[in-house]
């Protein structure tokens, strides 16, 4: 299990370290390759519900990078339809087997945050996005709160 | 073809009587009426001896277990009739099948011990009633069992013209007719039974028709017990405790669906979660998707599951998912350029016609003709047509073959010689209404075309080691020395000519076309085939035959297509086997990454139960390539040819096949991994078919952390591992099948590029094409280097070109669309010319971009020196 002790300690570290923007890490005891957890924003128009995202690590991780996808529906110019997300630090290219996974979950929260339209994976978003961001702000809230998930109270 | 087995001298001992013992154990009859029949078997041997079973009443699923002692000969034809005893009227018929018995003992070596025949018996169906046109259904089902008769396979092989004669008359044994070994004990039949699945349809299982053709079968690769195993948790003592990830098309949102009716989870001992399949009594650590509309999962004779597309009218082992399919479309939308691809690869360009002139006695007229397309097909009727033009060797055969025709003699009658008029000639064959470039009376001889004519009175001899040397006749004297013009000269290296020479392709060739013509046998083997069943005759008919007998030259039929093969048959062969064996459906072999054209050992290839022996059935093949002078449809990955050429494969290598892992390799290497938290240890898992694989990398390398100070031993051992795992087995089966018809030392002369341009051949390269699809970063179109580059490009012969291209796209090869369609790691991937460096630097590549980073040289000379250089590297330091 040459991946599992490493994700066993980085597992341990983010919930010792307690992230607020990554919350209820749920990891099947049975298969530590797949992690689901609650990713928490904290700009609008995203602060209104959470989010929950799916890591998935591949048996040879860490030589090659995790792959995250979204469970819940999203109003984003940087995650399509099906959840997909296009992350920098985890790209091919990017890849680092030293990249912890508490810093992939930032740089994701991070793009939750502040879109990057510049490299949309839903163009017509991030048109919106950067042409009419009031209408973008207003579906993005209507969006979140039809679909999004309750946040953590505590 | 028309001549009868009765007419063959057959050796004494394949007409002597043995004693045989035949049980007739049970039939499953097809229900087809409102009563059910009574029925009972009769067998006829050779027309004369007849016995018949018991009639058991009113059933559909007769079981006699009657046993009959019968005399055989090897030669003999069983015909079984099953019939629907009635007491008033005569009987009636249910269904019939006539057998070669020599078949069957040829594909169970002779020894007839506990052998269990399975056999469909066939029925008349009016014309109106059946359908594909089909006049034979399957009518029933019956289970024979042979014992107690052994015959030296040493004289069975003696028959096998005996029934290359005859199976062309009759339906394969194939066809019908599924043969097993009985285990009696474990140890002994164990590899009986592997022998014996010959029997069965490989791979690519039988189409549906009529059940006429035995059924093959798959166990479903993704569980993880064996299908003989009883449905238990899956506990595998070599798997690692947890279950793979899920794979992402199951982790998208279409992973709560339902399962397939017959599935259910469960959770094991530990927890874990697994699905039982009770349709197939397996189970799998993946969630099972459902089965795409029109296939259905079916249980062969043995128990073992395989999936039927009613779609393709097709089978496979594993169970087809969308990624599956769509490499199987993607392969299927080749299909139809395998044969124009293969009449565009050459391995150089014909010779220029020169001035007659006499010929020494060992370097007959060049024939080059042999790289051109059979000019007409079978169907040629009435006067032959003219062989269509060939685009790269009009002329070739043309001015010059005038006075070498003299001395071959007169053509064999029905043939005639006919010239063109652009002056090429090509012959006629009355006989047969065909027309092909190469002349009946030298084909076949498999000469080198690539040498220049020696000089008046020269002649070319070899020492017993093989050396080569030049003997002159006029002066009764003998040279190492190459007395050509154009032949290097210089310093002479190991091989006794001159050192720049010996590292020039065509020497290197020369020398391995000469191992094969001093080691080439006589006469000839014939191969007949059906191009619907292309993969399983050519697997029968190459796995029975001693591997040295593959170096007979060839003679490929294909069934129902008259022609002789002359060479353009047996080279579609090659070619239309080679692309089948990448059916990604029989999970051989597979493209390495998303590069579209290397291929690499499929280490899911465990799934096909008999995957071993396949294997080495194509490093046969791939050998008789090579042997031939034939080329195949595509490559394999560089690290392969150089397992081949058994080199040291080293962390560059994995760059070619897994850029992400390479990439994570080296930033170990370069990085102070001390500080950083990898937590990894000498051990390294991989997942195939969703199982996760663990291995140590060494003794006790759980326990043993990788540090800074150890971290080089480690990346050697993970490379080693990665280049390697999961594919050892087949690699072994391939080289041991390839071995045996060309030995390995015999490809000593080359590295792993040259294997590859031996193999594949090459095209003629478009460089209007490859300019057009080219793009510059930090360059422009008008950039002098660029233009200096193209300038060289199009100066330069074809074999540069190829080399120039396989230095930069790790293929000599375009694909079938032109460079608009060049690949790379990651999708489409134009050839790219990047400004880097100075001009000091060599020229670098970059396989997996199709990169190429072109220092800035300060003139045309220094790029073509440097250029040059970086191409006939061959250890590759010039790739980055």
């Amino acid at each position: 299990m040459a991946a599992t002790r490493r994700l066993q300690k980085e597992l341990n570290d983010i919930r010792q370290s307690g992230l607020k923007s990554f919350r209820d890490i749920q990891v099947d005891e049975s298969n530590i390759l797949t992690w689901q957890g609650l990713i928490v924003p904290d700009n609008p128009p995203y602060n209104k519900g959470a989010f929950r995202i799916e890591i998935n690590f591949p048996a040879e991780y860490p030589f090659k990078p995790p792959k995250i996808s979204f469970k819940t529906k999203i109003y984003h110019p940087n995650i399509d339809e099906k959840g997909q997300v296009c992350l920098p630090i985890i790209s091919a290219e990017n890849w680092k087997p030293a990249t912890k996974t508490d810093q992939v979950i930032q740089a994701l929260v991070a793009l939750v945050n502040d879109p990057e339209p510049e490299h949309p994976l839903r163009a017509e978003l991030a048109e919106e996005f950067l042409k009419d961001r009031k209408k973008f702000t207003k579906n993005a809230e209507e969006f979140t709160k039809k679909h999004s998930e309750k946040r953590p109270t505590d | 073809m028309t001549e009868s087995i009765t007419t063959l001298t057959a050796p004494i001992s394949l007409s002597t009587y043995h004693q045989l013992s035949l049980t007739v154990e049970s039939a499953s009859i097809r229900n087809s009426g409102l009563f059910k029949p009574n029925p009972y078997l009769q067998l006829i041997i050779d027309d004369n001896i007849s016995r018949r079973t018991e009639v058991i009443k009113n059933t559909l699923h007769p079981k006699w277990k009657e046993e009959f002692t019968v005399l055989v000969t090897p030669l003999s034809q069983l015909v079984l009739r099953l019939a629907d005893h009635h007491s008033f009227r005569k009987d009636h018929i249910i269904g019939e099948k006539k057998i070669n018995f020599l078949k069957i003992l040829l594909y169970i070596n002779g020894k007839c011990e506990n052998v269990e025949l399975s056999i469909d018996l066939m029925k008349s169906v009016s014309q109106d009633n059946a359908s594909n046109g089909n006049t034979e259904v399957k009518a029933a089902e019956l289970v024979l069992l042979l014992d107690g008769l052994r015959i030296d396979p040493s004289i069975l092989n003696q028959s096998h013209e005996a029934l290359g004669e005859t199976s062309n008359s009759q339906s394969p044994l194939s066809e019908g007719v599924r043969c097993r070994f009985r285990i009696r004990n474990n140890l002994e039949n164990q590899r009986s039974v592997v022998h014996l699945r010959a029997l069965r349809p490989p791979p690519g299982p039988p189409p549906l028709s009529n059940g006429a053709v035995s059924v093959s079968a798959l166990e479903s690769g993704a569980g993880p017990s064996r299908q003989d195993e009883p449905p238990v948790a899956p506990v595998a003592t070599h798997l690692a405790p947890a279950p793979a990830a899920t794979p992402s098309a199951t982790a998208a949102p279409t992973a709560e669906e339902p399962l397939p009716p017959g599935w259910e989870m469960r959770y094991d001992v530990y927890g874990r979660r697994y699905y039982v399949d009770h349709n197939t009594r397996s189970t799998s650590w993946e969630r099972p998707q459902p089965l795409p509309p029109g296939w259905e999962v079916r249980r062969d004779a043995r128990g073992r599951v395989y999936y039927v597309d009613h779609n393709t009218r097709t089978t496979t082992w594993q169970r087809p998912d969308t990624e599956r399919l769509a490499r199987f479309q993607h392969w299927r939308g080749e299909r139809r350029h395998v044969v124009a691809q293969g009449n565009q690869r050459f391995l150089f360009p014909p010779p220029r016609p020169h001035a007659p002139h006499s010929q020494p006695l060992l370097l007959p007229e060049p024939l080059d003709a042999d790289h051109d397309p059979p000019p007409s097909g079978s169907g040629a009727s009435g006067p032959p047509a003219a062989p269509s033009a060939a685009p790269s060797a009009a002329g070739a055969t043309g001015a010059g073959a005038g006075a070498a025709d003299e001395a071959l003699g007169a053509l064999p009658a029905g043939w005639e010689r006919r010239v063109q008029p652009d002056g090429r000639v090509y012959f006629v064959n009355h006989k047969n209404r065909t027309t092909q470039w190469e002349d009946p009376r030298t084909q076949g001889q498999e000469i080198s075309a690539l040498e220049e004519a020696l000089p008046p009175g020269w002649e070319i001899r070899f020492t017993e080691e093989g050396t080569r040397y030049f003997v002159d006749h006029n002066t009764r004297t003998t040279t190492f020395q190459d007395p050509r013009p154009g032949a290097p000269k210089g310093p002479q290296g190991a091989y006794g000519v001159p050192r720049a020479y010996e590292r020039s392709f065509r020497w290197k060739l020369s020398q391995f076309r000469y191992l094969c013509q001093s080691n080439a046998l006589p006469s000839h083997i014939k191969i007949t085939l059906s191009r619907q069943t292309l993969f399983e005759d050519s697997y029968h008919q190459i796995m029975r035959l001693p591997a040295y007998e593959l170096r007979r030259r060839l003679y490929i039929i294909f069934r129902g297509e008259e022609g002789l093969d002359y060479g353009g048959v047996s080279r579609e062969w090659f070619f239309l086997l080679s692309h089948e064996v990448l059916n990604p459906m029989y999970c051989l072999f597979e493209y390495a990454n998303k590069n579209n054209y290397s291929l690499q050992i499929n280490p899911a290839s465990y799934v096909n139960p008999d995957h071993l022996l396949y294997f080495k059935f194509i490093g046969r093949f791939i050998a008789m390539a090579l042997y031939h002078g034939r080329f195949i449809y595509s490559g394999f990955t560089m690290p392969f040819y150089k397992r081949m050429l058994n080199k040291k494969l080293t962390m560059k290598d994995i760059e070619s096949i897994d850029p992400e892992f390479y990439n994570s390799l080296v930033w170990i290497k370069d990085n102070n991994i001390d500080e950083c938290g990898l937590e990894m240890w000498f051990s390294v898992d991989f997942e195939v078919l969703g199982q996760v694989i663990h291995h140590e990398l060494k003794p006790s390398g759980d326990k043993e952390r990788v540090t800074e100070a150890n971290k080089e031993q480690y990346l050697q051992l993970v490379t080693q591992w990665r280049m390697t795992r999961g594919i050892e087995e087949q690699t072994i089966a391939f080289l041991d099948g390839f071995n045996e018809v060309v030995p390995l030392e015999w490809l000593k002369y080359f590295d792993e590029r040259e294997l590859e341009l031996m193999l594949c051949g090459m095209q003629e390269v478009d460089v209007d094409d490859w300019q057009r699809n080219t793009i510059y970063r930090h360059y422009t179109r008008t950039s002098k280097q660029v233009a200096w580059f193209w300038q060289f490009v199009r100066q330069m012969d074809n074999e540069k070109r190829a080399r120039l291209l396989q230095f930069v796209t790790g293929t000599c090869r375009v694909p079938v669309g032109g460079f608009a369609e060049l690949m790379g790691s990651n999708g489409p991937q134009r050839f790219c010319i990047e400004k880097v460096g100075k001009d000091t630097w060599l020229p670098r590549s970059h396989t997996c971009f199709n990169r190429l980073d072109l220092p800035p040289y300060k003139s045309y000379e220094q790029l073509c020196e440097k250029l040059n250089y970086a191409i006939e590297e061959t250890e590759g330091f010039g790739q980055e």
